[in-house]
């Protein structure tokens, strides 16, 4: 099920809720069903509901069926509130890879609630959590990814960060990239992958600045 | 020929990894993630396959699981993470991988090992 976030909704969910004559309280309880199928229906009709929020975040901690979980999530993305990104950031930590890449996949469409918390995450001391920020900003539609992109490149210390900052940039960089671009191989001597990969980074963005 | 899939979200390391495997008389075909590698398994059969585990829709561990459930699922897997955790080995074997690398991939390293697979497989 793809997490896409409905942009003009027919109707709106509180108003699906009225229509199908459950209210919010029967909708919570019924997160905690045995049945997932019932779960992801209540996650549903939850959708932009924010008094939902803290039972979804319970619910989604337990959730072990990816279709439900991925409901819940999107259940959240409708939500315009910043307890959302500050609920799911924490998830980026843990063990469940698919998980995580749902989550990622969930805050790239969030750059208004995310982005006052990038410098943090890139900041982060575990060095996978930077490299799942890099990875929300390969997505995100936000004027500060290519700064954000660019420091990382310039003074992150952990070469699998700057790889993966490099590799966005192949696709989000500009002219602007190329003096971080140029010097990065140096600060990585012993990794011919950086090499490469700045290399490929820069020569895509000198084509396409030529084109 | 022999054939390698080189499965990565990222294009800079797809690149990376088949330049090196050309270099060592490989075929390389390339997935974006670990759906597009289940389809292309579909398709044709490889000699080796080297697994990111970080991909969006299908993550390496889960394509490896599925892949080893094919009735051809049987090519050498290099299952490649960014940390060296013995955690990461452990699941990575658990999922079906022959070996586990840390990335950056030493460039000799894997074409080392791709060598010795096509070594192998002549005898």
């Amino acid at each position: 099920m793809p997490l896409t976030r409905s942009k003009s909704p027919t109707r709106s969910p509180l108003q699906e809720r009225r229509e199908s004559g459950r209210g919010v309280a029967e909708l919570i309880a019924q997160l905690q069903s045995d049945d997932a199928m019932q779960r992801r229906r209540a996650a549903r009709d939850l959708g932009g509901c924010v008094d939902a929020l803290p039972a979804l975040e319970h619910a989604l901690a337990r959730e072990t069926v990816t279709a439900t979980r991925q409901t819940m999530l999107t259940a959240l993305m409708s939500m315009d509130d910043e307890r959302v990104a500050t609920m799911l950031l924490p998830m980026l930590r843990s063990d469940d890879v698919a998980l995580r890449n749902d989550v990622i996949e969930v805050l790239q469409s969030l750059p208004g609630l995310v982005a006052p918390h990038m410098s943090s995450l890139l900041e982060d001391e575990d060095s996978d959590v930077r490299i799942f920020a890099v990875n929300i900003l390969e997505s995100l539609r936000h004027p500060d990814v290519p700064r954000w992109l660019q420091a990382v490149i310039e003074h992150d210390e952990h070469v699998n960060v700057c790889a993966a900052a490099v590799d966005v940039l192949t696709d989000v960089g500009d002219v602007s990239a190329l003096p971080a671009l140029d010097r990065l191989p140096q600060r990585f001597p012993d990794h011919p992958f950086i090499h490469f990969a700045a290399n490929m980074a820069a020569e895509g963005i000198r084509r396409g600045d030529d084109a | 020929m022999n054939k390698a899939l080189v499965i990565d979200d990222a294009r800079t390391v797809r690149q990376y990894h088949r330049e090196l495997l050309e270099s060592v008389g490989y075929a390389v075909h390339e997935a974006f993630n670990g759906i597009e590698a289940l389809e292309i398994c579909g398709a044709e059969t490889f000699d080796l396959l080297v697994v990111d585990v970080n991909m969006p829709k299908l993550n390496g561990y889960d394509f490896l699981q599925s892949y080893r459930e094919r009735d051809d699922g049987h090519a050498v897997a290099i299952m490649v993470t960014t940390e060296a955790r013995p955690d990461d080995a452990l699941q990575a074997m658990q999922a079906g991988a022959n070996l586990h690398l840390v990335k950056p991939v030493n460039p000799e390293t894997l074409k080392q090992l791709a060598q010795l697979l096509r070594a192998e497989e002549a005898a």
